[in-house]
């Protein structure tokens, strides 16, 4: 045997390679991932170029570039998002590339933007008001559009325009301009210009209410759910979790009891969620919600009011679902304050809780806040418990609004996990769906990510900090 | 780790009394209390707060679990029955046995149809101050022979008479609401008499049933002829109705004496018992031509067949005998592909004492109430094969019984003429253990099956509650994540504690830990909608990736060992890893591109009609590998940080020592560290199943939750977890679906637990041996 070869196998360092890739394959995974999101998500706002394509049996398609590859069958094509669903029933199409004769970007091609059915793309007909033609011919038309869109943003009467808009194709159709949102010539827009739409779009997103079945518009109220959801938590979960964890550090006897105590709580945070949720759907919303309608709004029975699943019952079962988290974080904060402290303290004559107030809690604090935010991470980003305890995918009203109380615990909200659910697998046209679904994605991971981030470098700071006391 | 407690020594207590000086005259709090009076009350005020409300909080905490099995204990309670005081009733003259006994369905007000008169009597707790309702007398009392009871709608019932007549009548209760105040009517509709046969003999038994167009009536005569009537209501064009009678004698096609007889709800089967015990099944959807479908011995050693009713639903047939004996009897076909039948046992019952003389069914499930000569009546479940109560006579034998319409309540007429009320609560009747865990027969199956199938689209549908199809998808799910997350993870986490460079570690393990932090529904969402369609898509290339991956990394090893030591010295130990990053997308990429070509080479050119042919596996879109993956991605970073921490808590003087005496970083590894370190990975092992096993959002959106049993990789399942969040939104409060819900909750949460205690005992084991060192 050679020598390199018995160093190869016998010396091991070909495991050691192995273990390396299990680790590159783990790195890639996660890589791909938060590229693959962060490139559809931040893609959805670009304002790509409008391509008409000229084909073979002389027919136009008009549309943006969505994506290309070979079919099954070994011929390449390009997928085109081609709008007009109200014309075409479809939102994609698969071109291959060998019928297609030309490919233009005319600067006149626009996008119409409407409330209802998607985008148009297009050239602009004509602008009539009620019956007369106000303007006619594509750049005429593109001249005077501004300033009434303008106009109509402010004003909330119907203005009786209409905007006759034609397809590739010159099929016509008559759209009233108060269905109109934006109507923009993508091909004509310099670089910086489109990075100002960008800019525009990606606020639009943030926030404005969804339309068309949640495929479309913003994730407003989603984000706004979601908020308010975690600070509900966190409002309920911080005392909690904080009492607890004082109780079994400083005031409980260390026994057979609390350290058993300790790994239920513990195993209470392996928990599944889906179960946190059967026990939110039983005890909070038809337990507690049920009582309480029961004795307060029995005028209402059997419309329940806090009998079934809102704001805050969704709250109270991430709450539980978070507590463990809290409880353990805060004890390892209150384990790393230095005994010295607390003998300084009590040597200096102050009574136990004083001690605990002005010494330990100012010294565990960075700890506690670390237990909380990896709390209110984890309550982001679950869903399975929200979907029995009041999720929905459309709220009526969001939970807070001007009139009494002003915050109202009793309504479903909305929340970007289940958004994702719920316009990813049961909405009717996934495909045209499928683009908000990855902006959502990318809010969603930004806000878990960071709170995350901040979580693990304070408690990695924490750690360094006490890392000679008694971690 | 530990700080042993704060020893609650207080600082006030040994506070001299004389100290120095008096406190300031500010600190007296309303002239009472001295400032370390409410020092020392605030500090027993926040003792007890804490104490109180820590122990209260963890208690709650804790307290899911009991609120968990709470929920669940009534499915498996016993039924409960509560009687009421018997009602004496005056006797009729007649000495004839035939009688009838009904009651409303808020179980307030009865009927008696006997001795040839329908009379009404309110039971306990029925509205006060209502009016007695005078006795119906219809025919002449001694002149009614048998009565017979139409299921459906309403309360329809036929009384036979002497001279071969068959009166029908409908009884319906009518609750009005003045105010608060209620009232209960019945009306009554007496029909035309129809003749039973063509000459006037005594109806000695009677079957009767109505639908939209039909009235059928079978009646057993005196002479021992059993002559069946259709009455049809056909609509002519013009609006107006006609109705046609047919008549046929059936006594010829049933060899033997007849003994019972029923009729379905639907009117179009006719079950006829024999002495001998045999069953004939005749189909009458032609009224003028009846045929003979099928004979079937339905009775152990010939005994009389004394009583027979179909169950609801109409597929299964109640059979009791002389000797006691019950069983079900349901249509089964006779072999996997045919549409031909025969009737089969599924369900067999506990023996009556005696005879068997009548069977009610309910209304409402497979349940079913029997009575015998010795006047005891029992009440059974058909498919989950129970007897949930008997009743034993208290008051003289139990006669005529109807089960009430909601199934809660029944009444009975003894022997002594007194009317009994019982009050049923048995609200789960279909649940046991082994329903829930072992194979049912249930109707239309050719087998007992594990069925979960909580809704469907018609009416007369029954619930088949199987859990045992849920775990197996959850252990399906669970064995491909792990499958492919433990290899991944304890590799990564192996190199990162000992063989990486800790610059790089100080970077890695940060960005593997947010990892899991990444919400599931979002793996779920990219599995579903991303991964699934690109794996379909490029299969065989996902095949050839782990066929030649591994292959690749052993190549690239050898090739930079035999790279001349000058150069090989230039890099540094310790990134093996990262310069694998470009080999592996080289590989994954060059696998894609050959994805066609490898398709012909492998699979014959289309691999889902190979796998088919070969395998004879299907393939489904959404199917175990796209969970296995996703939901192993969701796994690993947790085994991996467990691991990674068990690892590098191996003291380091004990691998110091190893690599000392001359073993290599292999050598040191494998019989060093990984044994040392072989419990914390292990329990990083359990804590990944136990994540893997409650999993819910990638289960729900990256299968197709169809809870087959199957342990292809190319077809999805359905888990405990993802069962629970698509049926409980619509389950009823507190009914059958709700509480098995919650079972599965209970059996989730029990597994967690269970897997986590485990890993927790073992990792603190493994921290006190180590802190030996």
């Amino acid at each position: 045997m050679k020598p390199w070869v018995r160093y190869f196998f016998g010396s091991g360092e070909l495991f050691i390679w192995g273990c390396g890739a299990g680790l590159s394959l783990s790195l890639l995974m996660i890589g791909g991932l938060l590229v693959l999101i962060l490139l559809n998500g931040f893609g959805y706002f670009w304002p790509a170029d409008l391509v008409e394509l000229t084909l073979k049996d002389g027919k136009h398609v008009i549309g943006q570039l969505a994506g290309e590859e070979v079919s099954p069958k070994g011929i390449p094509r390009i997928r085109m998002k081609i709008g007009n669903r109200d014309l075409y029933g479809l939102d994609y199409r698969w071109i291959n590339t060998d019928q297609i004769i030309e490919r233009t970007k005319p600067p006149d091609l626009v996008m119409v933007e409407r409330r209802e059915w998607g985008n148009f793309y297009g050239r602009l007909g004509t602008l009539h008001k009620e019956d007369q033609i106000v303007a006619e011919g594509s750049d005429a038309v593109w001249q005077s559009l501004p300033p009434l869109l303008r106009h109509q943003e402010s004003s909330e009467t119907e203005s009786g325009y209409t905007l006759r808009i034609v397809d590739a194709n010159g099929k016509e159709k008559s759209v009233s301009l108060s269905q109109v949102m934006r109507v923009l010539r993508p091909n004509d827009l310099s670089t910086l210009e489109k990075l100002w739409v960008y800019v525009g779009n990606v606020w639009t997103v943030l926030t404005t209410e969804p339309r068309e079945a949640n495929t479309e518009g913003g994730i407003f109220p989603a984000i706004f759910g979601t908020v308010m959801m975690v600070i509900i938590m966190t409002v309920v979960v911080t005392p909690v979790g904080v009492i607890s964890a004082l109780y079994l550090r400083e005031y409980a006897r260390q026994g057979v009891i609390v350290r058993t105590v300790r790994i239920a709580v513990n195993n209470l945070a392996g928990v599944p969620s889906i179960v946190f949720g059967v026990f939110g759907l039983g005890f909070f919303v038809y337990g507690v919600g049920g009582t309480i309608d029961a004795l307060w709004f029995s005028e209402r029975l059997p419309t329940p009011t806090f009998g079934t699943g809102g704001i805050l019952w969704a709250s109270l079962t991430l709450a539980l679902l978070t507590v463990p988290v809290v409880i353990i974080a805060t004890e390892e904060g209150l384990a790393a304050v230095p005994r010295e402290y607390r003998e300084g303290s009590i040597g200096l004559g102050a009574t136990k809780w004083e001690t605990i107030w002005k010494v330990v809690l100012p010294t565990a604090l960075p700890g506690i806040l670390t237990g909380l935010i990896l709390a209110m991470a984890r309550a982001a980003g679950e869903v399975a418990p929200l979907m029995l305890t009041g999720v929905v995918k459309l709220a009526p009203a969001m939970p807070i609004d001007g009139t009494w109380p002003f915050l109202h615990l009793d309504r479903k909200f909305m929340h970007l996990g289940f958004h994702i659910y719920d316009v990813g697998f049961q909405s009717p046209n996934v495909e045209a769906a499928k683009p908000m679904v990855y902006v959502t994605t990318l809010v969603l991971i930004l806000v878990v990510v960071t709170l995350n981030l901040t979580g693990i470098v304070m408690r990695n700071r924490m750690r360094k900090k006490y890392a000679g006391s008694a971690v | 780790m530990n700080v042993p407690p704060f020893a609650p020594t207080s600082a006030l207590q040994e506070e001299p009394p004389s100290g120095r000086g008096s406190f300031p005259a500010s600190a007296i709090v309303g002239g009472l209390l001295s400032r370390r009076q409410i020092r020392s009350i605030t500090d027993r005020v926040t003792r007890f707060i804490i104490k109180t409300g820590g122990i209260g909080i963890i208690l709650c905490i804790l307290g899911m679990c009991i609120f968990l099995v709470k929920e669940v204990i009534p499915l498996f309670q016993q039924a409960q029955v509560t009687s009421t005081e018997p009602i004496s009733l005056s006797a009729p003259e007649s000495s004839s046995s035939a009688a009838l006994i009904g009651i409303d369905e808020q179980q307030e007000l009865a009927y008696v149809l006997r001795g040839g008169s329908l009379g009404f009597v309110f039971l306990a707790g029925a509205i006060p101050a209502t009016p007695e309702i005078p006795l119906r007398q219809l025919v002449a009392d001694g002149s009614m022979t048998a009565v017979a009871r139409a299921l459906g709608k309403g309360h329809n019932l036929a009384m036979g008479t002497v001279d071969g007549r068959v009166i029908l009548m409908a009884i319906e209760f009518t609750h009005e609401f003045k105010g608060t105040d209620r009232s209960i009517s019945p009306s009554v509709t007496v029909g035309a008499p129809i003749m039973a046969a063509p000459t006037p003999q005594p109806i000695s038994k009677m079957a009767y049933q109505s639908t939209e167009s039909d009235v059928r009536i079978a009646a057993l005569l005196q002479d021992q002829h059993l002559w069946l009537t259709t009455s049809r209501t056909t609509s002519r064009p013009d609006g107006t109705a006609a109705a046609s009678i047919t008549q046929i004698d059936l006594t010829p096609t049933i060899p033997g004496r007849i003994t019972a007889f029923t009729l379905a709800s639907r009117a179009e089967i006719l079950a006829v018992g024999t002495a001998e015990g045999n069953l004939y099944h005749m189909d009458l959807q032609e009224p003028a031509s009846p045929v003979l479908v099928e004979t079937t011995r339905a009775s152990e050693q010939g005994k009389a067949i004394t009583a027979l009713a179909y169950l609801m639903g109409d597929r299964s047939l109640v059979v009791g005998n002389a000797s006691g004996q019950i069983s079900v009897w349901t249509p089964v076909r006779e072999h996997p592909g045919t549409n031909m039948t025969h009737m089969a046992l599924i369900h067999r019952f506990a023996d009556h004492r005696s005879a068997v003389t009548n069977i009610t069914i309910s209304q409402r499930d497979k349940g079913f109430i029997t009575s015998d000569e010795g006047g005891e009546i029992r009440l059974h479940h058909s498919t989950s094969d129970q007897t949930l109560l008997t009743l034993t006579p208290q008051h003289g034998p139990l006669r005529n019984t109807y089960f009430s319409p909601k199934a809660d309540g029944l009444v009975s007429l003894t022997e002594g003429n007194r009317l009994i009320h019982y009050h049923i609560a048995n609200p789960y009747p279909e649940i046991t253990w082994a329903t829930l865990f072992s194979p049912v027969w249930y109707e239309g199956y050719d087998q007992p099956k594990l069925v979960w199938q909580s809704s469907s689209g018609s009416d007369d549908f029954e619930p088949k509650f199987s859990l045992t199809p849920l775990i197996f998808g959850t252990i399906k799910g669970t064995v491909y994540a792990v499958l492919l997350a433990v290899p991944l993870a304890v590799l990564a986490a192996i190199y990162t504690a000992m063989f990486m460079h800790p610059n790089l570690r100080a970077k890695i393990k940060p960005t593997i830990e947010i990892m899991a932090a990444l919400p599931t529904v979002v793996l779920g969402f990219l599995a579903g909608l991303w991964f699934a369609p690109i794996l379909e898509r490029n299969f065989p290339a996902i095949t050839a990736m782990v066929l030649v991956l591994p292959l690749a990394i052993a190549v690239s090893a050898g090739f930079f060992l035999i790279l001349p030591a000058s150069l090989r010295h230039r890099i540094r130990p310790g990134v093996e890893a990262l310069l694998l990053i470009p080999i592996i997308v080289a590989v994954v990429w060059g696998c894609l591109e050959a994805n066609a070509w490898w398709e012909s080479f492998l699979f014959d050119g289309h691999y889902k009609p190979w796998l088919e042919s070969h395998l004879g596996l299907n393939y489904d879109q959404r199917n175990a590998i796209v969970v296995g993956v996703a939901m192993g991605f969701a796994i690993i970073p947790i085994i991996y940080s467990i691991s990674e921490e068990a690892l590098s808590n191996v003291p380091k003087n004990l691998i110091a020592g190893s690599l000392a005496l001359g073993a290599t970083r292999w050598q040191t590894l494998a019989h060093l560290v990984l044994i040392s370190a072989s419990p914390g990975i292990f329990s990083a092992l359990m804590i990944g199943l136990g994540r893997a096993v409650g999993e819910t959002m990638i289960v729900l959106m990256a299968t197709g939750n169809t809870p087959i049993m199957d342990w292809s990789l190319f077809n999805g399942f359905r888990t405990l977890s993802a069962n629970i969040a698509v049926e409980i939104p619509e389950a009823p409060h507190g009914g059958t679906l709700y509480r098995t819900l919650f079972l599965a909750g209970l059996l989730l949460f029990m597994a967690t637990f269970a897997l986590n205690t485990a890993a927790e005992l073992i990792r603190q084991r493994l921290r006190s041996k180590y802190s030996q060192f």
